[in-house]
């Protein structure tokens, strides 16, 4: 029929507990994502965006509720657990690009691939490709301090992208980068989309959410509209005027 | 366990490459820590047993075989294990006479090229030489005790009576037998034809063989086949074992002082290697939790930076090893003979390895359980203004230094390990410096060790009389004490106990004495702690000694401080002792003028005849230690800098983001610099005061410990001297602020960092 839904969150609640009081941070989300949807998740500062999307990749652990990533139940499990899950089915981008700076940018885009068990030649062809299809092919043996912005965030999407991952999770992509950087990361993003991709993305801007297939609102740790975005843009073989409105 | 060419081993070659510059202190510390140690066992083990020393340059025979014959040599050559035959040669028994004394001798032959086995090492004079056939070269020891020297004649009286006079050609060690008088009867070498003058009859002398083995462990073995192959010839063997254990030396206090900095500098070692990787663990937080995002394990992270900081580590105790192996080789060839022993070696190094596991093990379990979200580092916990900058700003100090006040204690527990790891150095630092000035004290006041008398004077060629009327006669000498020395048999022990008559009862030689007091009548004496520790006596008890086969009843009535023969020597008067020990006294103990050069009234007395010895100090010979303290000094001085420079770096890196808060606020740079540098620095200086305080108060004490438990007694510990110690700490906080200041004005001068 249809394949299992690529992560689920059903009645998902965390609650912090720091000092004294406890702060709920998501108040019972149910969420459903399919493979190849492009999920947009807004809200104001505080909603609880950020730790909805570390609880989908396993960052945090929930209070209560269930999470299931490609039919398999996955809140119960281990760190360690989590971490093997990581490595072949999710891959993060953050709105701090967080590339380990001691290291090239070849080295951060290879180190996934090394990390799931595959051969240096196997992860350092993955790396030419990805590098390549980003645009920063000619980057590869410089340390991420010497990129710009757009440049750290294109790396940080190769390397989110290495394993194949099943779901791209990213926190505030285009948050530290300015409108130029923004259309760049946002054109690659929609291209990976375009080639099937499940993308679940948190965003303060609207134009980002807008090329999203559907958005989500949270309000206080829950959902208060979840719904498709107008279809106008996703035609796929779209006119000249769309390629150039794309690149504008 | 890790993948050195997965991701762990790219994560760990990319971190390494990024800070050189720590990871080479980190490795130099360690190295400096292992070589440090491995030198100081070196010279500790060359000083309490010469014997492997001796042997090794010497290259003596492990198997010396005694037969009235010459042996077959071939077939012992060709005994399994032997690779090399010492001789064989003729060995005589003889009476040696100097200066009145007379004392069995035994003249071994030796031909006039040194051999290449069980070769006598010449210390003083020469060796044979064909052209002066009365030439003999004495053994050291032997040469010692009986005052020769070369080119002093001596006559030789053979078993047939006749005398001859032979010259001493040179002095010479060896590894074939012990010391004198331990090994008796003392040994000469001479030519074959000065052999065959003194011994002419075949049948009196004796032929000694050596036999060098590949493998000492076999020579039980190759002993029985030498016995079995010479069927009957053999009338004694000795073996390595015997000649080893004759010169062993217990030189306890050496000892114990290398176990107390030894275990120290571990300590610090750790503390410095726990900070120092705790320090980097700390700032690569962020690093470590995108790593866990990615997908690394808990476990992978542990192993990872274990595996990393482990490595620095061993690196420092390989490059440790080999830095002391060529120190020893090039540096030390006179004093040292052969590198540290295989098992001092390994538990050196396996003591270190451990210590670097241990001290990585722990800021990499912490590392581990990073939580995987890789957000901006948190604040640092404290929101209040904490007491210490409420007590500044009381105290109107300017803001800089109070903000700077309170930023140094907000992490509590690496302040306090900053505290700890500059306070154990500076604290190991002081105590060194205490027993310096101990040392000090026994060169300016050796009264205080029991050497009043400089000098010793024996009769020489002279009388009782006129030795004493000589001594009397010199304007420097203020008085002289008459003396012998015996050795005594004490109940329950094996072998003798020296035992020193000095002075008389009424008029006593003035010993040190720390608990009790003087003896005043016949019948009493005093004794050092190690005596006290062998009898297992206490002071006021009554101990029975014979001397010389005359049983002797002396009731203990003081404790002196004895440095001589590891405390276990009894002092008492010369009217104490049978008349037939003391009268005429052996020597005289002479104090002299205060002032007076002891060489010069020496060769002034040695003139007139007498025969004077002048009293080695023990600082002397005790010298080594001071090289160990300045060694020990330097390590655990890099050991305090490897702590702050990691304390600055995370310092800096906590307060980054206050940084710039404080610059948007009006902070000059130069404020700017003055709160980093104090957060840097209070800690680390209450950590000098702190360590150098506990060090100076406890350093008399500890080392009074160490004295008690050598045998030397306590009463000997010193406090460090005040000029030295106030130089210690001025310089220790003149250099903290220094390593503070330099990344404190780089930061201070940067530009408002971008939060990342």
């Amino acid at each position: 029929m249809t394949e299992p839904p690529v992560i689920q969150a059903i009645n998902l609640v965390k609650i912090y507990q720091t000092g004294g009081v406890p702060v709920p941070a998501i108040r019972g989300v149910d969420l459903t994502v399919n493979p190849g949807e492009f999920v947009a998740i807004m809200g104001p500062s505080g909603s609880g965006k950020s730790t909805l999307i570390h609880l989908l990749g396993g960052l945090d652990t929930r209070t209560s509720g269930e999470i299931w990533l490609d039919g398999q139940r996955v809140d119960t499990l281990s760190e360690s657990a989590w971490a093997l899950l990581r490595r072949q089915k999710i891959g993060f981008v953050f709105q701090f690009f967080n590339l380990v700076a001691n290291m090239t940018v070849a080295d951060n885009v290879e180190l996934p691939a090394l990390l799931g068990g595959a051969s240096p030649k196997v992860a350092r062809e993955r790396r030419e490709y990805l590098l390549a299809e980003l645009g920063l092919a000619d980057r590869a043996g410089v340390s991420p301090a010497q990129l710009s912005g757009g440049e750290q965030q294109r790396v940080a999407l190769a390397r989110a992208l290495a394993n194949h991952p099943r779901l791209l999770l990213a926190d505030e992509p285009t948050g530290n980068l300015d409108s130029r950087n923004t259309r760049d990361v946002l054109r690659l993003l929609s291209e990976v989309h375009r080639k099937g991709q499940t993308i679940v993305l948190v965003t303060h801007d609207a134009r980002v959410a807008g090329m999203a297939d559907r958005v989500v609102y949270l309000l206080d740790g829950q959902i208060v509209d979840d719904g498709p975005v107008a279809g106008v843009r996703r035609r796929i073989g779209g006119t000249a005027g769309d390629v150039v409105e794309l690149r504008g | 366990m890790i993948s050195w060419r997965g991701a762990e081993g790219r994560w760990i070659r990319a971190d390494l490459r990024a800070r050189r510059g720590e990871a080479l202190l980190t490795v130099l510390t360690v190295a400096g820590i292992v070589a440090a140690l491995i030198i100081a066992a070196t010279l500790l083990e060359e000083r309490t047993n010469p014997w492997r020393g001796l042997f090794e340059r010497s290259r003596s025979a492990h198997i010396w075989i005694h037969s009235k014959d010459v042996p077959d040599v071939q077939a012992l050559a060709r005994l399994h294990g032997v690779t090399d035959v010492a001789g064989p040669y003729r060995s005589a028994p003889a009476t040696l006479i100097h200066r009145g004394r007379r004392v069995p001798i035994s003249l071994q032959e030796a031909p006039a090229t040194p051999p290449a086995v069980a070769r006598p090492l010449v210390r003083e004079g020469g060796w044979l030489d064909p052209r002066t056939p009365g030439g003999v070269v004495v053994e050291r020891s032997f040469a010692r005790s009986l005052g020769l020297r070369p080119g002093d004649p001596f006559t030789v009286t053979g078993l047939n009576g006749a005398t001859h006079a032979l010259v001493v050609a040179g002095l010479a060690e060896s590894g074939d037998q012990g010391f004198y008088p331990e090994w008796a009867p003392g040994l000469a070498w001479a030519l074959g034809e000065t052999l065959t003058t003194v011994e002419p009859a075949p049948g009196r002398t004796e032929t000694v063989t050596g036999l060098r083995l590949g493998d000492p462990e076999l020579t039980d073995l190759v002993v029985q086949r030498a016995v079995f192959t010479l069927r009957g010839q053999v009338q004694r063997v000795t073996t390595w074992r015997e000649v080893r254990a004759s010169m062993e030396l217990d030189n306890r206090l050496l000892g114990l002082l290398l176990g107390l900095f030894g275990g120290a500098g571990l300590v610090a070692a750790a503390l410095a290697l726990a900070n120092a990787s705790g320090g980097r663990v700390l700032t690569q937080r962020r690093d470590i939790a995108t790593l866990k995002s990615l997908g690394f394990t808990r476990g992978q992270v542990v192993r990872m930076l274990v595996a990393e900081h482990g490595a620095l580590g061993f690196a420092g105790i390989g490059l440790g090893v080999a830095a002391a192996w060529l120190i020893t080789v090039y540096a030390l060839e006179e004093t040292v003979a052969a590198p540290l022993s295989a098992g001092a070696l390994a538990a050196i190094v396996l003591g270190t390895a451990l210590v670097v596991l241990v001290a990585v093990l722990i800021p990499a379990w912490r590392g581990g359980l990073t939580p995987p979200i890789p957000a901006t580092p948190a604040a640092p916990p404290r929101g209040r203004l904490s007491r210490l900058a409420r007590l500044a700003l009381l105290v109107r100090l300017p803001p800089a230094l109070v903000l700077g006040a309170r930023d140094s204690f907000t992490r509590r527990t690496p302040a306090l390990l900053t505290v700890c790891g500059v306070a154990i150095p500076m604290m190991m630092i002081t105590i060194g410096l205490g027993v310096w000035a101990t040392l000090d004290d026994f060169l300016r006041h050796p009264e205080k060790v029991g050497q009043a008398a400089a000098l010793t004077a024996r009769p020489g060629r002279l009388t009782a009389e006129e030795m004493r009327a000589r001594v009397m006669a010199d304007p420097d000498v203020v008085a002289a004490y008459p003396g012998a020395e015996v050795d005594a048999l004490v109940p329950g022990q094996t072998r003798t106990v020296r035992t020193r008559a000095l002075g008389t009862s009424r008029d006593p030689y003035p010993f040190p004495v720390a608990e009790g007091r003087m003896f005043r009548e016949r019948g009493e004496a005093v004794a050092g702690q190690g005596l006290l520790d062998l009898l297992g006596v206490r002071i006021g008890d009554r101990v029975r000694v014979t001397i010389g086969g005359t049983p002797l009843i002396v009731r203990i009535v003081g404790r002196v401080i004895e440095p001589e023969q590891d405390g276990e020597v009894l002092s008492l008067g010369v009217d104490s002792l049978a008349a037939k020990d003391a009268d005429p006294p052996q020597f005289y103990g002479l104090v002299l003028r205060p002032g007076t050069d002891p060489a010069e009234v020496r060769s002034r007395l040695q003139a007139h005849g007498l025969e004077v010895d002048q009293a080695v100090n023990p600082a002397e010979r005790l010298a080594v230690i001071r090289v160990i303290i300045v060694a020990l000094v330097v390590v655990l001085a890099l050991i305090g800098l490897v702590d702050l420079l990691t304390v600055s770096a995370i310092g800096l890196r906590d307060h980054l983001l206050d940084l710039a808060v404080l610059k948007a606020m009006g902070l000059t740079p130069r404020q700017v610099m003055a709160t980093l540098v104090t957060a840097t620095a209070l800690p680390a200086v209450a950590g000098i005061l702190i360590g150098s305080s506990a060090g100076a108060l406890s350093a008399k004490a500890l080392i009074d410990l160490e004295g008690h438990g050598s045998g030397v007694g306590a009463g000997i510990g010193r406090a460090p001297a005040p000029g030295m110690l106030a130089a210690e700490v001025v310089i220790a906080i003149a250099a903290v602020l220094l390593v503070a200041l330099v990344p404190a004005r780089r930061a201070a001068r940067a530009r408002i960092p971008s939060v990342r």
